[in-house]
């Protein structure tokens, strides 16, 4: 069939408009859906919390829907609610904010319950209360996901040191001493409209947009100073490290690591081609699903990946896999066998076209739905990327080659010195 | 080749924004053997989505054989006489998409999505494997391990392990007494020999429906569809099953023990099939009840009662009856008997009628703005469309809700419900004999964090 005529790279048309009070506005206008997804993130997240109140952002972020100078946090319900859309708020490592998702004649109304949310949130006190007492029950439900404990056991090792050995929603003994000035201290701090991004995507027009937001958030005034903390950085393990935790599980839930790299990281589109090749592509293509699952029939899920955690700070190297527990030392050895054979022996040619011709193919994957290209204007603005990424994408990835993948995989991961945590029906050891 | 018989045209679309929007432009076609096509061309995102969806499920399974359809669908993957083992995959990584299946009661499906100057590999291997699979028994004993991982993952989560005995309980003699993914005995005994079996029995035209989502050209796509599958033989038929649960007579209670810190519930009653008369107000009674923060559970046993860290209520479609359960998960220190009772107030309040026309509106704004909002990939369209012509069948729907039309008629089913009729619906069904409650607590080994806090 002829298909010539076809555009596959996604063009996304975007308009960026700096407000005079620092706000960054990221408008991108597509009428194929009557929907229209709103992504507003505050440039802080549990990387600026100090240990011993550790979950605070997160619980700000939960709460900015708790109440509004002008709003009950019912009627922030009903509001967006009624009109049958959707509102999420969260804190998160390194931002934090909400996001609404509309029907697209509804969309003055979620700009109206966002901008309320960033600027006049209230945080009442029983609410507070309320919300820490449903955390610390969270916290717990969290040790029924042996997957979620043996990850918050390999970050406790790996990020050492730094912020990110905490999980976001923080620990019981921290939440349940926080208190609502801690809240409210956080929210004067960070929201503030110069560390703040508003993206829009979807089916509005973006003059009608603009004005509503200029006469909102265009009024939230500038704070005097924005701290911008230093984030301690974890440093690179010189040694290998186990840790072994019992649960009364069916499975072992296995994670062998160590640090990552950050998004802005030149080597990183080297590092994803090797996560393709090693085992982060769909099916059972890549090495470990391959050869772990696929022929060995060791597990349901195994995979590896460095390059998705990439953020501000480094992200981590981890290999995964949850087995019966007759198959531990087989897994281990799998996962370890396969992180020092891509190190040792490097990838094929073959290997790395395939990899090239699947990172360049899927790419228009990310641009399925109003919030994922919201999402992507957002990463663009932290990172740099540049609104021309997705005609930029193909070539960043054209230029890597078996010998770029080689050194980078060498320079990044260390077989010597990885992290391995298991979780399950097994004797203590650390 | 064959003609085609179209027995639907594209659709008109005015009775509403929603309706035009998932439904238009959709063209059913039936080729000569009995396979149903159905065609959605779209061309405002650069994408194909293929689906193939088989009306075989746990739902037509046997007892000592549980997990059948689940495991044939892995099977599916390991090659066919035209692709050898793997080839499926790498097919799709080469060409930048993505494929996976599922398995439910009801159904089996499968789906590939490319980019659209690449996707129509997607054809080729769904109509090969459609008849011409191999099972190599080698494969099928590490795929057996596969199989089993995935199934010992459900057996760690908690939800999973309290919904399985509920429903166990719940359904004596239908099989949607058991969960998809099969009895772990039973899939331990399976052998190369039934599966392929199966596979004969139902892997037909007769049982399938192919959707294709996205930008391309109707025209040629229909013509290479022709070519692919026409000459595929219709199968052999099957008898319609027909295994009807009898009411239940009394209230049924159960306990799981597990090592969890945090207690959980869940109530199930029996509720009609899809497209019934009443499943449109139990769908609003869904809504009125657990979506958002606004709802009755969250509003009553979040915020009031703070009683539990989330309640949920669910009724999903099904060809057969099944259930409408209610779900909490308890903050420490709460009683299960009394979230149950709270529980059992709200549903009272909804027999008694006391529902403001304010909460009727949202929850059906609700329920026709999550259909928009859960269908702005073509792939969520194709899904959509592909359940309701797979489930919504059968002389005893109505003939306008039969098949994908299903999706018309919902929202104009869901816009006449009155709120007598939730209250109707709600005596009808949420009747104690008709009830089977679960509880889900700790076996009794409480950690040592546990015993320090009682300390």
């Amino acid at each position: 069939m002829q298909h010539s005529q076809k555009r596959i790279t996604p063009r996304l048309d975007v308009e960026r408009v700096q407000l005079p009070n620092g706000l960054v506005l990221l408008l991108s206008e597509n009428h194929s859906i009557p929907s229209v997804s709103i992504n507003a993130i505050v440039r802080a997240g549990s990387r600026f919390e100090a240990d011993d109140k550790a979950g605070l952002a997160s619980l700000v972020g939960a709460l900015l829907d708790a109440g509004t100078v002008s709003r009950t946090s019912q009627e922030i319900a009903e509001t967006i609610e009624a009109a049958g859309g959707q509102l999420g708020t969260f804190g998160d490592y390194q931002s934090c904010g909400a996001v609404v998702r509309l029907l697209s004649q509804d969309v003055g109304l979620g700009l109206d319950v966002a901008s309320d949310l960033l600027m006049n949130a209230t945080f009442p006190d029983d609410k507070v209360r309320q919300d820490i007492d449903r955390r610390v029950a969270q916290l717990r439900a969290r040790l029924d996901v042996p997957r979620t404990q043996a990850s918050d056991v390999f970050n406790e090792i790996v990020f050492k040191g730094s912020p990110q050995h905490r999980p976001p929603m923080g620990y019981e003994e921290t939440v349940k001493v926080l208190t609502r000035a801690d809240v409210e201290g956080f929210y004067r701090r960070y929201y503030t409209p110069e560390n703040t991004l508003l993206a829009i995507a979807g089916d509005f027009d973006r003059n009608e947009v603009k004005g509503v937001i200029e006469a909102t958030l265009g009024k939230w005034s500038r704070s005097s100073e924005l701290p911008t903390p230093q984030v301690p950085l974890p440093g690179r393990q010189t040694s290998p490290i186990e840790k072994f935790v019992a649960a009364t599980k069916e499975q072992v839930n296995i994670i062998i690591g160590h640090l990552g790299i950050e998004r802005k990281n030149p080597d990183y589109y080297d590092l994803l081609v090797m996560d393709t090749i090693l085992g982060s592509s769909p099916g059972f293509t890549s090495r470990i699903p391959r050869i772990l699952r696929d022929e060995q029939g060791l597990a349901y899920s195994t995979f590896s990946n460095v390059t998705s955690s990439a953020g501000l700070d480094p992200g981590r190297f981890i290999a995964y896999i949850g087995t019966a527990p007759e198959n531990l030392d087989r897994a281990i050895s799998g996962l370890r066998g396969e992180i020092s054979r891509i190190v040792e022996g490097g990838v094929t040619s073959e290997e790395l076209e395939a990899a090239a011709r699947y990172l360049t193919g899927s790419f228009v994957f990310h641009f399925q739905r109003n919030s994922q290209i919201a999402d992507f204007l957002l990463e663009a603005e932290i990172y740099g990327l540049g609104f021309d990424y997705p005609e930029k994408y193909p070539e960043l990835i054209r230029a890597v080659s078996v010998e770029s993948v080689n050194r980078a995989t060498r320079k990044y991961i260390d077989p010597q010195n990885l992290t391995t945590v298991v979780v399950g029906p097994v004797h203590e050891a650390a | 080749m064959t003609t085609h018989i179209k027995i639907g045209e594209a659709e008109a679309g005015t009775r509403s924004q929603t309706k035009s929007f998932i439904t238009r432009n959709v063209q059913k076609t039936i080729l000569s053997n009995g396979l149903t096509v159905l065609t959605k061309e779209m061309h405002d995102k650069p994408v194909v989505a293929t689906m193939v969806w088989y009306r075989v499920g746990s739902r037509n399974e046997e007892l000592g054989q549980t997990g059948k359809s689940h495991f044939l669908e892995h099977m599916l993957f390991k090659g066919t006489d035209r692709y050898k083992k793997g080839e499926i995959d790498l097919i799709t990584h080469l060409h930048g998409g993505s494929n996976n299946a599922f398995t439910w009661l009801d159904f089996t499906a499968y789906y590939f999505t490319f980019a659209a100057d690449r996707w129509e590999a997607s054809l080729e291997i769904e109509a090969s494997r459609m008849r011409n699979t191999t099972f190599v028994e080698e494969e099928f004993a590490s795929e057996k391990q596969v199989v089993e991982e995935e199934l010992r993952i459900g057996l760690d989560g908690p939800w999973e392990a309290l919904e399985n005995e509920v429903w166990a309980t719940a359904f004596r003699q239908h099989p949607y007494h058991w969960p998809t993914v099969g009895w772990l005995e039973d899939l331990e005994a399976a052998s190369g020999a039934d599966m392929k079996a199966y596979y004969d029995k139902w892997y037909h035209p007769r049982h399938a429906t192919l959707v294709v989502a996205g930008a391309f050209d109707s025209g040629e796509v229909l013509q290479k569809i022709e070519e692919l599958f026409g000459p595929v033989p219709p199968g052999p038929a099957t008898t319609p099953l027909r295994i009807l649960e009898p009411p239940q007579r009394g209230e049924k209670r159960l306990v799981v023990k597990k090592e969890t810190p945090v207690e959980r519930l869940l109530i199930g009653y029996h509720a009609p099939e899809v497209a019934h008369p009443d499943s449109y107000a139990l769908k609003v009674a869904e809504s009125v009840l657990s979506t958002g923060k606004s709802s009755r559970l969250y509003q009553r046993l979040v915020e009031r009662d703070q009683s539990v860290t989330k309640a949920d209520a669910s009724y999903h479609d099904h060809i057969d009856p099944s259930l409408f359960y209610f779900q909490a998960e308890l903050k420490p220190g709460f009683k299960l008997a009394d979230v149950e009772r709270a529980t059992f107030e709200e549903i009272d309040r909804l027999k008694r009628g006391d529902i403001s026309t304010a909460e009727m509106d949202k929850a059906k704004r609700q329920i026709e703005a999550s259909l928009v909002l859960s269908s702005e990939e073509p792939l969520q369209q194709a899904m959509l469309l592909g359940q309701y012509e797979t489930i919504a069948f059968g002389e005893h729907l109505p003939e306008d809700s039969r098949g994908y039309h299903y999706l018309d008629t919902l929202l104009e089913r869901v816009a006449a419900v009155k709120v007598d009729e939730i209250a109707t619906a709600a005596e009808k069904y949420f009747t104690e004999n008709n009830r089977t409650v679960g509880y889900l607590i700790s076996d009794g080994e409480p950690d040592a964090k546990e015993r320090d806090r009682a300390a």
